[in-house]
C-alpha cells in the first residue's frame, strides 16, 4: 500500500524533473548556510567553516544523485532515456532504419496474415454456448478405413438410447432442397435435423419454436424452420410468419419458427443453409447419412465418452454383424477438418520466413554496431555497465521490431481478406469469411514483436557490448570490427539464413513438381468445350423409374440440339468431382476373392452418348447405345484397368458379371460390350480404379442427381444460360446448379495443390530475397573493410578479374556452407509434406538439384555488385583511406 | 583523533527522524541532523547527505510531510511535520523495536552463552 503511493509519487515526480531540482538546489543551500553559520559560531574561519560542512553533507553531487534515484524511477528512467536515444539514433539512419523495418514488418506481416485465418478458422469458439462440450460423433469403418463416416438412423439411435456421456445426441445431414416461390424455383441448402439437434447446440430460434419429439416420428405433419435470411428473401421479414406455409421440394411445410440472422451449421463458404426441416426416423441400418452431434456433460471428458461408444458399438456389432464403429471428435475439430494441417504449415512457413527476417536484420545491427564502436566505447568508458550497455542495444532493437510489427500489421490487415478470399474460393475452409483483426491478433502481432526484438537483441547485443568494453578509445572507428567475433557472428548468421531459405525453397519446389506431374496427367478425357451442369430431381415426384427416363431423355435430346451444341450426355458422377460409388458384385464362373463379399469396383451410371460427348476413347467393342433400353439384355462398358484387373489375359467383351439387388426383381446379369480408356476419375493424382458403367435406361440403382454435359464447336460458357433456360421449360421445378465448364472443373481438381504451391512458393520467393539482401550486406561490408588491402593487390599487380573472383569465392562459400546445412533439413521437411499431401516426391533429386541450383545463382547475383566494386578500387585512393 | 562512531543504517534512521519529529514537532533537515547527533551523545555519525533521501522516502511514503518556512536564524528552510500515518508508523516500529530489543536482551541476561 505504502510501497504504492511512494512508486506513484515517484512516477509522477519524472515529469517534474526541473522544478524538484530547484527545490532540492534550495533545500541543501539552506541547509549548508545554516551549518555554516553554526560553525562560524564556534569560532572557525569563513573558508573553514564552509569546508567542513560540504564534508559533512557528503558532497554535493554525491547527495544530488542519491536524492535523484529515490525521488524518480531509475530503471523507468533509463528506459525512456534509451527509446529516445534510440529513436534518434534509428531517424538518422533513415537507409538503415527503412531496411530494417521493411524486413520485420515483411517478416512479422506474413506471420500476422496467417494466423488472422488461423484464429477465425481454428482458434476462435464456435459461436454456441460452453462449444467445448460440444462433439461430432462419426460413424467409422476401419476395415474400410473410413473413420469419418455417416451413421444410419437405427445405429443413431441405439447410441443415443444407450450411452450416458451425453447430455444430448442429436443427428443432422445436410442437403438441397428446392424452393417454389412465385417467381422461380431454387435450389438451396438445407439441414434436416432430428428433434432436439438446436437444443445440443443450445440455440433458440428468433421466433416460434423449434421441432417437438414428435415431428421426427413418420407421418407427422411437415414444419420447417427458416433461416434469418430466407425469411427475409421469402416473407419479406414479415411478422406474422409463423404458421404460414411454404413449398420446398414439392411439399407443403408450415413454418414453426425463423432462426437469428447469425445462426448457421454450415459453416463452410458461401450462402448457410435456408431451411430446416425434421429429420424423419428411418428404419435402414445399411443406410448411413446421418451426421451425429453431441453435448458433453459437464463432467464427462472426451476420451470417457469415446470409450463408453467404444463399448456401444462392439455390442452393436455384434448384435447386427456390422463394422460400425464411432470416433468423438470436438465438434470444431469436425468443421476444419483437412484444412487445419494446411494451415498449421503455412504457419511452420511463416515462421521460417520471420526467423530469415530476424537473423538478417541481427546481422544489419551487427554491422552497424561496428562503425558504433567508437560511440559505445565511449559510454563504457564514462561507467556504463555491460548491463546498461546490453539495455541500451536490446531497447534499440525492440524499437526496431515494434516499428516493424506496426508497419507488419498494416501490411496484414490490408492481405489478410485477400489472403481469406483465395482460401475461400479454392478450399471448403470453415468460417473463413470471419477472418479478422481482433484482439487475439493483435496480442498476438505484439507478443511476437517483441519476441522478434528479443531474439535479434540477444543475438547481436553480448557481442557488440563485449567489444566495446575490449576495445579503448584508442583504436579509430574503421579497424575496430566488432571484433572477430562479430565477424564470425555474421558469416553463421548470413550460413543460417541461407539453409533456412533452402528450406523453403525445396518445399516450394516439391509442391510446384507435384502440380506440374499433375497438370501434366492426362485426365483421359477431352476437357476444351464441354458444358456441365448439376441437377437434383424431387424424389416424391421422380420415383418411378419411366418418369426419370422421359425427363432424362428430353433434357439429353434438347440440349444436344441447342445452337452450338454437338452432342450431350448425363453421368451420376462426373470424372474429377467429389463423388463415386463403390458396389461390389459377383463374376460369373469366378469364385468370390472373400466368402463375405465379392469384386469391387466404382460404379457409374450414364447416358448413351457419354463416352463420345466426354472424348473418352472407346478402346474395344461397343458403347452404350439408346437401344440398350429396359426390356433388352442388361449391358455394361468396363474401363480398361477393370477389363485387366477381372479378366487379365482374356478380351473383357462377352464377359458376364452379377449385380446384387439391381435388377427390377433381384439380382441383375450384365454382359460387358466395351472397354473404353481409363479416366482419372477420383483426381488427377489418384490412380484408376477399375469401374464399371451401366446405360441408366437399364434398370440400375436409383440416382436421385445427375450432372448433364454438353460438348459444343465454340465457347462453353455461352450456351450456359441456354441450358439453363432449357431445363426450366422442361421442368419448372428442377433447378440447374454449379454450371460450368469442364476445364473449370479440371482446375478446381488440382485447386488444393495450387493454391498450397502458390502461397509456399511466395514465402520461399521472400526467403530466398532477404536471404540475398543478408548476403549481400555482409559481402559488401567485408569488402568496405578490407578496401585498403584491395588497394594494395591492385598496386601490387593483382588483375581486377583476380579481385572480383576473391570476393566472389567468400560469398559463394557462405552459400554453400547455407546449401550444405539446409539439404539434410530440406529432405526431412519434405518427409513431412509427403505424409500431408501424398503425391508429392520428397527428395526429387532432379528438383533438389534445381533448387540449389537457384540458390547458389542468386547468392552469385548478391555477390557479384560488392564484387565489381572491389576491383574498381582506385589504389591512391584506398590507399590513403582512413 | 576521536573515538569510532557508529555509521547509522537506514531503517533506524527513519525510526530515529519520525521519533524526532514526534519529539520537536516541525523541523528542517539541518535541525533533524543535529538533533539525532546531540541525542545519540555525539555516539553517532551522521553523514548529513544521506538524511535528505531519507526524508523524500518518507515523504514519498506519506509519513512526514513538507512545507517551506523560515528558521530561528531567518534563513528559508524547508521544514517537516509528522502526519497521522507517520505517528501510527512511529509506534508500530517504537513497539516492534522494543521486542526485539526485549528478546536480545534475554539472550545477553540468561547468562547461558556457551564459554
Amino acid at each position: 500500500m505504502r510501497a504504492m503511493r511512494a512508486t506513484l509519487v515517484r512516477l509522477v515526480s519524472i515529469f517534474d524533473r526541473d522544478r524538484l531540482d530547484r527545490e532540492l538546489a534550495a533545500e541543501l543551500e539552506s541547509h549548508l548556510a545554516m551549518h555554516i553559520d553554526d560553525n562560524l559560531r564556534s569560532g572557525m574561519t569563513a573558508a573553514e567553516a564552509r569546508r567542513q560542512a560540504l564534508l559533512k553533507l557528503g558532497g554535493m553531487t554525491q547527495v544530488t544523485q542519491r536524492y535523484r534515484e529515490r525521488r524518480g524511477l531509475p530503471l523507468l528512467e533509463n528506459l525512456v532515456r534509451d527509446l529516445r536515444f534510440a529513436a534518434r539514433m534509428l531517424y538518422r539512419n533513415p537507409g538503415f532504419t527503412a531496411v530494417a523495418v521493411l524486413t520485420l514488418a515483411l517478416g512479422i506481416g506474413v506471420n500476422t496474415a496467417i494466423f488472422s485465418v488461423v484464429n477465425a478458422v481454428i482458434l476462435r469458439p464456435l459461436p454456441f454456448p460452453e462449444p467445448s462440450r460440444l462433439v461430432m460423433v462419426w460413424a467409422t469403418n476401419l476395415e474400410a478405413g473410413r473413420t469419418e463416416d455417416v451413421a444410419s438412423y437405427p445405429d443413431f439411435a441405439d447410441w443415443r438410447a444407450r450411452s450416458r456421456s451425453f447430455e444430448r445426441l442429436a443427428a443432422f445431414t445436410n442437403r438441397g432442397m428446392t424452393i417454389a416461390s412465385r417467381e422461380q424455383t431454387e435450389l438451396v441448402r438445407a439441414v434436416q435435423a432430428t428433434p432436439g439437434f438446436f437444443e445440443t447446440l443450445g440455440v433458440a430460434p428468433a421466433l416460434g419454436r423449434t421441432f417437438r419429439p414428435d415431428e421426427g416420428e413418420p407421418g407427422a405433419a411437415r414444419v420447417a424452420l427458416l433461416s434469418d435470411s430466407a425469411w427475409k428473401r421469402f416473407f419479406g421479414g414479415r411478422a406474422e410468419i409463423l404458421g404460414q406455409t411454404i413449398r420446398a421440394n414439392e411439399e407443403v411445410y408450415t413454418i414453426v419458427g425463423v432462426m437469428a440472422p447469425d445462426f448457421r451449421v454450415s459453416f463452410s463458404p458461401g450462402l448457410p443453409e435456408q431451411i430446416y426441416v425434421p429429420l424423419v426416423r428411418d428404419p435402414s441400418r445399411g443406410h448411413g447419412f446421418l451426421r451425429v452431434l453431441g453435448r458433453l456433460r459437464p463432467e464427462v471428458r472426451r476420451p470417457a465418452a469415446q470409450a463408453e461408444m467404444d463399448v456401444i458399438t462392439a455390442g452393436l456389432a455384434r448384435q447386427y454383424k456390422q463394422k460400425v464403429g464411432a470416433r468423438v471428435v470436438p465438434l470444431a475439430e469436425a468443421l476444419v477438418g483437412k484444412v487445419q494441417t494446411g494451415l498449421v504449415i503455412l504457419l511452420g512457413v511463416v515462421t521460417l520466413v520471420l526467423l530469415i527476417a530476424c537473423t538478417n536484420v541481427a546481422s544489419l545491427l551487427l554491422a552497424r554496431s561496428a562503425s558504433r564502436q567508437k560511440e559505445l566505447a565511449l559510454r563504457a568508458a564514462l561507467g556504463a555497465s555491460r548491463r546498461r550497455l546490453l539495455q541500451q542495444l536490446i531497447t534499440e532493437s525492440m524499437l526496431l521490431s515494434v516499428a516493424g510489427g506496426a508497419l507488419g500489421l498494416l501490411l496484414a490487415s490490408g492481405t489478410a481478406h485477400l489472403l481469406a478470399r483465395l482460401l475461400a474460393q479454392n478450399f471448403e475452409i470453415p468460417r473463413i469469411e470471419s477472418t479478422s483483426m481482433d484482439g487475439w491478433v493483435l496480442g498476438f502481432t505484439l507478443v511476437l514483436s517483441l519476441a522478434t526484438g528479443l531474439l535479434c537483441g540477444a543475438v547481436f547485443a553480448p557481442v557488440t557490448a563485449a567489444a566495446s568494453l575490449d576495445q579503448s578509445l584508442r583504436e579509430s572507428g574503421r579497424t575496430a570490427t566488432g571484433g572477430v567475433r562479430g565477424r564470425r557472428l555474421r558469416g553463421a548468421l548470413v550460413v543460417i539464413e541461407i539453409a533456412l531459405a533452402l528450406v523453403l525453397l525445396a518445399g516450394a519446389g516439391v509442391l510446384l513438381r507435384h502440380l506440374w506431374v499433375l497438370r501434366a496427367t492426362p485426365p483421359g478425357f477431352a476437357p476444351e468445350n464441354v458444358l456441365t451442369a448439376s441437377l437434383s430431381l424431387p424424389e416424391n415426384r421422380f420415383a418411378e423409374a419411366a418418369v426419370r427416363w422421359s425427363f432424362f431423355e428430353e433434357l439429353q435430346t434438347r440440349a444436344a440440339t441447342l445452337p452450338g451444341a454437338s452432342s450431350a450426355a448425363l453421368v451420376s458422377s462426373l470424372p474429377l468431382g467429389n463423388g463415386w460409388d463403390s458396389l461390389q458384385f459377383h463374376i460369373v464362373g469366378r469364385p468370390d476373392p472373400a466368402p463375405d463379399g465379392g469384386f469391387s469396383a466404382n460404379f457409374n451410371i450414364v447416358s448413351p452418348g457419354y463416352f463420345r460427348t466426354m472424348g473418352i476413347p472407346v478402346r474395344a467393342g461397343r458403347e452404350l447405345t439408346p437401344q440398350d433400353v429396359a426390356g433388352a439384355p442388361g449391358v455394361i462398358v468396363v474401363n480398361e484397368t477393370a477389363a485387366h484387373r477381372f479378366w487379365p489375359g482374356e478380351s473383357a467383351i462377352g464377359q458376364r458379371i452379377v449385380l446384387p439387388d439391381a435388377g427390377a426383381d433381384g439380382d441383375a446379369v450384365l454382359t460387358v460390350v466395351g472397354v473404353t480408356g481409363d479416366v482419372r476419375q477420383m483426381g488427377l493424382g489418384s490412380e484408376p480404379r477399375p469401374e464399371i458403367f451401366l446405360n441408366y435406361l437399364q434398370p440400375a440403382p436409383p440416382w436421385p442427381w445427375l450432372t448433364l454435359v454438353v460438348r459444343t464447336g465454340a465457347d462453353p460458357a455461352a450456351l450456359a444460360g441456354a441450358v439453363k433456360r432449357l431445363a426450366r421449360s422442361i421442368d419448372r421445378d428442377v433447378p440447374l446448379s454449379e454450371v460450368r465448364t469442364l476445364e473449370q472443373v479440371l482446375a478446381a481438381s488440382v485447386a488444393e495443390p495450387r493454391v498450397y504451391t502458390l502461397l509456399v512458393g511466395l514465402f520461399a520467393a521472400l526467403a530466398l530475397t532477404l536471404a540475398a539482401v543478408g548476403l549481400y550486406g555482409v559481402v559488401s561490408y567485408t569488402v568496405t573493410q578490407r578496401t585498403p588491402e584491395m588497394g594494395v593487390r591492385l598496386a601490387l599487380g593483382a588483375d581486377r578479374a583476380g579481385v572480383v573472383r576473391l570476393v566472389l569465392r567468400q560469398g559463394l562459400g557462405l552459400a554453400l556452407a547455407g546449401a550444405a546445412i539446409g539439404l539434410p533439413a530440406s529432405l526431412a521437411v519434405t518427409r513431412l509434406l509427403a505424409h500431408w499431401m501424398p503425391g508429392t516426391r520428397p527428395g526429387a533429386p532432379l528438383t533438389f538439384a534445381a533448387v540449389v541450383a537457384l540458390l547458389i545463382a542468386v547468392a552469385l547475383a548478391a555477390t557479384w555488385v560488392p564484387a565489381r566494386r572491389a576491383s574498381r578500387v582506385d589504389p591512391t585512393v584506398a590507399l590513403r583511406w582512413d | 583523533m576521536k573515538t569510532p562512531k557508529t555509521d547509522v543504517w537506514q531503517g533506524t534512521l527513519a525510526l530515529m527522524v519520525l521519533k524526532t519529529l514526534e519529539t520537536l514537532g516541525s523541523l528542517h533537515g539541518y535541525g533533524i541532523a543535529r538533533r539525532i547527533e546531540q541525542t545519540s551523545g555525539d555516539l553517532l555519525e551522521v553523514n548529513y547527505g544521506t538524511l535528505y533521501p531519507a526524508l523524500l522516502k518518507l515523504e514519498q511514503e506519506g509519513y512526514i510531510a513538507s512545507e517551506w518556512g523560515v528558521s530561528e536564524n531567518n534563513r528559508k528552510a524547508k521544514f517537516y511535520t509528522l502526519t497521522r500515518a507517520g505517528r501510527k508508523q512511529l509506534e508500530k516500529q517504537a513497539r516492534e523495536w522494543e521486542q526485539t530489543t526485549a528478546i536480545i536482551a534475554r539472550f545477553f541476561a540468561s547468562g547461558e552463552t556457551p564459554s
